[in-house]
């Protein structure tokens, strides 16, 4: 076999290369570089085919994403001569109206806040709207809109409610019956964004329900269809500023940012996982290098060339490379219908099949593993000298700069093909690169501690921790590796619980619990006494209105006044604005002062830091605000900075009374409140919001436990979306371990054998083993919950203003993780050194 | 069947009729061909072969390490065949010290940890304090918190030798003791391990294929075509 290598021309070097393979695949080093190499591909494939198939469904779904070939959405009423206009183009239209509104089953004390959705005939326009008599049940094709009298409701609203077919909802100032749940919808937007149920009626009954008046919240989209001159046609029409045309390649921007998002988040994830792996394929690569340098220097002597060699070696890889490839591609593929059964959902949208987009990318993931971490030191192997078989010495390994020079550049390269943009990629290596130390630093002082402690241990706690203080070097490796992929799930999963905990928990007793808005400005005196009848006599009612920015210190602004795409967004939208000579304590002043009685009907206004800062505003600028046709120009008098998480009404403008209630101007207004409603789902409340509801059929009441609630089940999704991907890396840290312990195993065997011939039974052998590993174990678990807990409180402090301290059990569940799954997985890979038979300590082949 | 080679006094390491066979590739090798043995307590036995003779082969059975293709082993009393791989290693705890051709100290362990170690697997509550005598009498009580990498071959080789004898065992093997050792170094190893069994009354069995060394054993075998001559 060896003669035939040595001369052997290319094709007999991959056969060569092949069998080296075959037969060198028992040796440890090997198989944990292929576990390596699979669960990056496994990690990356995963996110990258679902994230490429959000982006098909995103991208191909055009149309029937909008229900229209384009739309124009407002948050006002759109102006009669609009739909004229679009009409004469050509264009085929029809028109939503869409708010938010508490609706109940006629004959239960049930209610839930839905979106509702009144459309005209032809909704919609593109796709195909599907119903059911009701849930799962026989698909058919909707008519054009729900007849009157009629509605559909989603499922959401279906189970929320318990309804039945046919039941009656009470909608506003009308009872409607549910005669269908709706299937499928095109044109189902808003995606993460999309909170309550859904309710869809006719158009027609609106008014009847009263449910909009004066002040009320509502968006109208005007659907259109044509053909794409026509649609060109009307993009060119010049749209008021509160009114936006809207066209497949941007719509859905809710759905590609919060996929950028998860995107981002999901690539930190796979990073952490392919770094981890970079690691154990470096390690491992090493360990097979050193095996290579004996037969290496064995086939020079026997005549093989170096190219021979080289070109063996790095088939060899290769091979190793596209077999591992497949496997992790498998493992990724199965992987990506998890995500996508976690976090598909939240998109409303329906995923296509996967694609073959990702594999590129995949493939070259693989191949910078490979060319930055294990061929450098295999073919360093390639210098070894053909003396090397009659003394080891012979020849010793040269300092690779060159490999260190290669895993440098394919870091970054992983990081650019990965993160995808600079930024990310920076702060993702600066992030890892200063998790690491820190961890290592904390593992290095752990380890020194624990070194003086086993003097005191017994023989099989002396041998184990022994171990750990030998291999230091390695142990604090295992112990970062491990200690990152540990420190990812303990943030994504208790740390996240825990800050959540403590935002609760500051939150003082009888916060408000419930908001009422839309209330109408003739209404406020009937609702106080609403409430005084049913035991709550002081019902804040706080007032708002609504404006747009015209001028800023006389100068005419618009969004593109302002370069930061922050401030253009927020100056599009109207303004809410409230007024008072009372301010409560979650509304601090940081220059000027709080106004009371004496400011009345002065044209001052205050605002919150949040708009000083976008608009860069000082005290004495003035704003001039466009209160639906009515301007008024008012002055900066203080500078607040408001709590918002108070769960009071607060607003970024407010003037003092008289200013904007008094002059008579006829500003839309409407009225706000918060109150905190004992036991919110116990019988007493529902009766109350149901008579709320019945008595106030315009007023909306949100339960804001169940918005949160609402918000927490979306939010859980995407997190376990997250902890399956850093299930990987958890994978990937196990490996360098198994790397590190793949490497120990000759020496390890040798101190079995020897502990043996001196008596030792395999319970005490096995007992230095188990804590060798639950030591390590412990110590990664402690690392990481220790790092978890400095960013919990980084966060919780620095960022969320919480008070945070030092959290035991979240120690306890990191050591103990770390302990179980460590001793588990060393257990595992070390049981056969375990059988080492004690006559290997004797010189093998002595006399 | 070869010799009976049987010295006065009650056995403490018996073999009769031991045969080790092994396989190499189709073919089957006989290392030992139906051999016996017989030392008595407190003997100094020197084994010595030409290289691949089967002399650590031997010793490994002696000892327990391995077991014969037939045949049968007594060592303080008690027959090998009878006890599995845990009753073995208990039978060796604290009653058998080894001294080996490379050392085989425990390199996560200090100085004082290798050597208390033997007395610490046979329960003994002094292990420390023998570990602690027993190095001041190889001369390396001013180095017990030394790693091994910290110390000469010649210094681990004595670590070594401490250990064989810190529990005070009926039976020391020493497999080529001085076999990776210069001369001058090898010289005073061989004269602390006489010195010390002398004192402390154990069994000796030594491996050598130095004759000069086999010499200073009260007795001396020769191992050939897998069997002993006197």
């Amino acid at each position: 076999m060896v003669s035939a290598a040595a001369g052997a021309p290319t094709a007999s070097a991959l056969g060569f290369a092949y069998r080296r393979l075959r037969r060198g695949f028992g040796s440890g080093e090997l198989r944990v570089l292929a576990a390596a190499l699979a669960v990056a591909a496994a990690a990356a494939i995963a996110v990258g085919l679902f994230t490429d198939r959000v982006r098909q469904a995103v991208e191909s779904g055009a149309g029937d994403q909008l229900g229209a070939d384009a739309v124009i959405r407002s948050s006002d009423d759109l102006p009669t001569e609009l739909v004229g206009q679009m009409q004469a183009l050509g264009l085929r239209t029809t028109r939503v109206t869409q708010f938010p509104s508490v609706v109940a089953p006629v004959n239960s004390d049930q209610t839930q806040l839905a979106t509702i959705k009144a459309v005209e005939a032809g909704y919609p326009l593109r796709g195909q709207l599907t119903l059911a008599r009701e849930p799962f049940g026989a698909t058919e094709t909707a008519p054009p809109q729900p007849a009157r009298g009629e509605v559909w409701v989603d499922l959401r609203l279906w189970s929320a409610l318990a309804l039945s077919p046919d039941t009656t909802l009470q909608v506003g100032a009308s009872t409607l019956k549910v005669t269908h749940v709706i299937s499928d919808e095109p044109g189902r937007g808003g995606a993460f964004a999309e909170l309550a149920p859904q309710l869809l009626m006719n158009a027609d009954d609106l008014p009847a329900t009263a449910l909009l008046g004066p002040g009320s919240r509502f968006q109208v989209t005007l659907l259109l269809a044509g053909t794409p001159a026509q649609l060109t046609a009307a993009r060119a029409i010049k749209l008021e500023p509160e009114l936006r045309f809207v066209s497949p390649e941007d719509d859905r921007p809710e759905i590609k940012r919060s996929l950028q998002r998860a995107r981002s988040f999901l690539n930190i994830a796979v990073l952490a996982t392919i770094l981890l792996a970079a690691a154990a394929v470096a390690l491992s690569a090493r360990q097979h290098s050193t095996r290579l340098r004996d037969e290496v220097a064995l086939l020079k002597v026997l005549g093989a060339r170096r190219a021979f060699i080289r070109r063996t070696l790095v088939l060899q890889i290769l091979l190793l490379g596209v077999f591992a490839g497949g496997i992790g591609a498998l493992a990724g593929a199965l992987g990506q219908q998890v995500l996508a059964s976690l976090a598909g959902p939240l998109l409303h949208i329906s995923l296509p099949a996967p694609g073959w987009l990702p594999l590129p990318a995949v493939l070259a993931l693989v191949l910078l593993l490979l060319a930055g971490f294990a061929l450098p030191p295999v073919l360093a192997s390639v210098d070894s000298a053909p003396a090397r078989v009659f003394q080891r010495a012979a020849d010793t390994q040269a300092g690779s700069w060159w490999g260190l020079a290669a895993a440098a550049l394919a870091i970054a390269a992983l990081l650019w093909l990965e993160a995808g943009e600079l930024k990310l990629a920076g702060f993702v290596l600066l992030g890892a690169g200063g998790t690491a130390a820190v961890l290592a630093g904390c593992a290095w002082l752990l380890v020194r501690w624990l070194s003086r402690l086993r003097t005191r241990a017994g023989v099989a706690w002396r041998f184990g921790l022994g171990n750990i203080a030998r291999r230091r070097g390695a142990a604090i490796a295992q112990i970062v590796a491990l200690g990152v992929a540990l420190l990812a799930l303990l943030l994504v999963t208790v740390v996240r619980e825990d800050l959540l905990a403590s935002w609760r928990d500051k939150l003082p007793p009888k916060t408000p619990n419930q908001f009422l808005i839309n209330i109408q400005p003739q209404q406020t005196d009937a609702l106080r006494a609403f409430f005084a009848e049913r035991g709550y006599p002081d019902l804040p009612l706080v007032p708002m209105a609504r404006a747009r920015l015209t001028a800023l210190n006389g100068k005419e602004v618009t969004a593109d006044s302002f370069e930061d795409q922050e401030t253009r967004r927020w100056i599009n939208r109207e303004f809410n604005l409230s007024w008072t000579d009372q301010f409560h304590d979650d509304n601090q002043f940081v220059e000027g002062k709080a106004w009371g009685e004496e400011a009345r009907g002065k044209t001052w206004v205050s605002v919150d830091r949040y708009g000083v800062e976008r608009l860069k505003l000082k005290l004495g600028d003035t704003m001039t605000l466009d209160f639906a046709g009515h301007v008024k120009t008012l002055e900066v008098h203080s500078i607040r900075d408001v709590k918002w998480d108070s769960f009071r009404p607060n607003f970024f403008l407010v003037t003092p009374p008289g200013v904007l209630d008094a002059l008579g101007f006829g500003a839309p207004v409407q009225w706000l409140s918060s109150f905190y409603l004992p036991d919110a789902q116990g019988p007493a409340a529902r009766m109350l919001l149901r008579d709320l509801v019945r008595t106030f059929p315009n007023v909306t009441a949100v339960d804001l436990d169940a918005a949160l609630n609402q918000v927490r089940s979306i939010i859980d999704r995407i997190v376990n979306a997250l902890e399956f991907i850093f299930l990987f890396a958890l994978i990937a840290g196990l490996i360098v371990m198994l790397a590190v312990i793949e490497g120990s195993k000759p020496e390890r065997m040798r101190e079995t054998g020897v502990l043996r011939a001196l008596g030792a039974s395999s319970r005490t052998i096995t007992q230095g083993l188990i804590a060798e590993f639950a030591v390590l174990g412990l110590l990664s678990g402690l690392v990481a919950a220790f790092a978890a807990q400095a960013l919990a409180w980084v966060l919780a402090v620095q960022v969320f203003e919480l008070p945070y301290g030092p959290r035991p059990l979240l120690w306890l569940v990191g050591a103990v993780a770390g302990g179980v799954i460590v001793t588990a997985a060393g257990w595992l890979s070390l049981r056969g050194v375990l059988k080492t038979p004690p006559r290997i300590v004797l010189a093998s082949g002595g006399g | 069947m070869s010799a009976v080679l049987i010295n006065n006094g009650p056995g403490v390491i018996v073999a009769e009729n031991l045969v080790k066979r092994i396989k190499s590739g189709s073919e089957t090798l006989t290392i030992l061909d139906h051999l016996n043995l017989h030392i008595t307590a407190g003997e100094s036995v020197a084994i010595i072969g030409a290289s691949g003779s089967g002399k650590t082969t031997l010793l490994s059975l002696l000892a327990g390490l391995d077991l014969p293709s037939s045949g049968e082993i007594r060592l303080a009393g008690k027959a090998l065949a009878a006890l599995d791989e845990d009753g073995r290693a208990a039978l060796r705890a604290g009653r058998v010290g080894f001294v080996f051709q490379s050392f085989q100290l425990l390199a996560g362990l200090t100085a004082l940890e290798n050597v208390m170690l033997p007395a610490e697997l046979a329960g003994l509550a002094d292990a420390e304090q023998r570990a602690r005598e027993t190095l001041a009498q190889v001369g390396l009580g001013a180095r017990l918190g030394h790693y091994p990498y910290q110390l000469s071959g010649g210094e681990q080789q004595r670590v070594a030798i401490a250990r064989a004898f810190a529990a005070r065992p009926e039976i020391l093997f020493a497999d080529e003791p001085t076999g990776n050792l210069d001369s001058a170094t090898g010289a005073r190893i061989i004269d602390l391990l006489f010195d010390l069994n002398r004192e402390r009354g154990a069994t000796l069995v030594l491996v050598t294929h130095d004759t000069a060394l086999a010499e200073r054993c009260g007795r001396a075998l020769r191992l050939q075509d897998g069997r002993l001559h006197g």
